[in-house]
């Protein structure tokens, strides 16, 4: 305690610009969760609507295919592509990435990072997302239907709208894990802030003042709590908008396990 | 198909070395995760404000940081400052801490679905606070929680691979595979059968928590 509190030992924080080096490394991980949410969420949806499809071929295929990604270790996946991906895949994604994205997320092994992140996240959402819509009153559908609604229309209209407001404290607590996972991909060689942390103790970096790689560590992950928190607090100011807006309590779709038990009862 | 299988047979004692060391792993952070994981839905629930305060301080910590920070803490952090630890408990002991978050908080919501009827009469019976917890409060807790507890130790199974990659001595599944890589360059062998010994255990996890579901399940 007396070491984790000592005032010396925290001095690196505030010399040279060795606090803004984590924060750069930080905002490579943020960079790479934004970029992998967006694409899972997309990805998720679209395979929570096949795993719904009525043809029982592809419900099986894409449950299948969600059952294999949501069930290997994600940072297995991670290693495969990060050794198994061809180069010309990198390459391919080096020149695509847009401009805007800093140099570390543009060069070609960060592809591989955000597949595997793509794909275990995108089968985890799919199911969450899957749970939400299966939750509704199956008499939405079907009034739809009556109504002479397209597909398209109904679930725009209807199923989506309802079904995914069930499940945003899920899919939020999804994106938080997710939010974490980033930082496995030091391990493939990303400079982010992991191995920012690590330079940062490895020597007298800026300012000549050793970082105690404890203390190195608590700051990164005092910045994760943070982010995640403001997370967690942003899907329980979504659930009371809701309430107040509708006037009821909304039933959210927690996890697989509720789904799980209310297919049993029935 | 035989070169698929040539790679297990010909690798048979680091794949198999690798499951023995990931199921002590596994086996060692669940003990921890659930002892330390009731103590912290104990102060979670706690009748001071400041016990809760506590155990939810620790519930958003442990949850909220990457296992990764956590593991690279347990050990090279812990080193740095002196403490001369091995790497079987750091490894252990942070990705039990980390389980035991998600544990405190499964077993939270299964101590509020226990009716409030049961305290009531559990406290007119003449038990006090430690003893309606241990004997009315938890036992019925336990089982309503079983199922999430069930997803929780699948993804503390999945999670225990980023202890072999980050702690170097211990040699996990996926650093056996890594190692057979490195040795024979089949990589989609190695990996494939990294993958299967993964979802051995998450497997018979999943099957041993719905038998306990089944044994233990009470009917409502």
């Amino acid at each position: 305690m007396v070491y984790l509190l000592d005032p010396s030992n925290w001095e690196w924080l505030i010399t040279g610009r060795n606090a803004r080096f984590i924060l750069e490394g930080f905002l490579v991980n943020v960079q790479l969760a934004l970029i992998a949410m967006v694409f899972s969420l997309i990805f998720g949806l679209g395979l929570a609507l096949l795993r719904l499809s009525k043809w029982r071929a592809v419900v099986v295929v894409t449950g299948l295919w969600i059952d294999l990604w949501r069930n290997l270790p994600l940072i297995l996946v991670i290693l495969y592509f990060a050794i198994a991906m061809p180069e010309s895949w990198r390459d391919a994604y080096s020149s695509a990435a847009p401009g805007f994205l800093p140099d570390v997320l543009q060069r070609g092994r960060v592809f591989a990072a955000l597949l595997a992140l793509v794909l275990y996240n995108s089968a985890v959402l799919a199911e969450i997302m899957r749970a939400g819509i299966q939750s509704l009153d199956r008499g939405q559908g079907e009034a739809a239907t009556a109504l002479g609604l397209t597909y398209a229309q109904r679930m725009r209209l209807v199923i989506l709208p309802q079904g995914l407001r069930r499940m945003v404290p899920a899919t939020i607590s999804q994106l938080i894990t997710l939010n974490k996972d980033t930082t496995l991909v030091s391990i493939i060689g990303i400079q982010e802030v992991m191995r920012q942390g690590r330079i940062l103790t490895s020597n007298n970096f800026f300012g000549g003042v050793q970082a105690p790689l404890l203390h190195v560590l608590l700051f990164i992950g005092a910045l994760f709590i943070v982010t995640n928190l403001l997370l967690s607090r942003l899907s329980r100011r979504l659930e009371i908008r809701e309430q107040q807006r509708t006037g009821t309590t909304l039933e959210p779709v927690r996890g697989l396990e509720d789904q799980v038990r209310t297919v049993q009862a029935n | 198909m035989s070169a698929l299988l040539d790679v297990l047979t010909e690798n048979l004692d680091e794949f198999g070395g690798g499951l023995w060391v990931t199921l002590r792993l596994v086996l060692g952070a669940f003990v921890i995760a659930i002892v330390v994981g009731t103590m912290v839905a104990a102060l979670r629930i706690a009748p001071s404000v400041w016990l809760r305060r506590l155990g939810g301080i620790y519930v958003e910590s442990f949850r909220n940081i990457p296992l990764l920070v956590l593991l690279t803490m347990a050990y090279a952090g812990l080193r740095r400052a002196g403490v001369p630890i091995d790497q079987w408990t750091a490894g252990i002991g942070a990705l039990g801490l980390y389980t035991a978050a998600y544990v405190a908080e499964v077993l939270r919501s299964g101590v509020f679905a226990v009716s409030k009827g049961q305290i009531e009469a559990s406290l007119s019976l003449g038990f006090g606070y430690a003893e309606t917890l241990r004997r009315i409060v938890l036992p019925q807790a336990f089982r309503t929680v079983i199922p999430p507890l069930g997803s929780i130790v699948i993804a503390m199974i999945k999670n225990s691979a980023i202890i072999g990659v980050s702690l170097i001595a211990l040699n996990d599944v996926l650093k056996s595979a890594r190692l057979v890589q490195a040795e024979t360059f089949k990589t989609e062998e190695a990996f494939l059968w990294a993958a299967v010994g993964y979802l051995l255990l998450t497997v018979t996890a999943t099957v041993g928590f719905r038998f306990l579901e089944r044994r233990l399940a009470i009917s409502r």
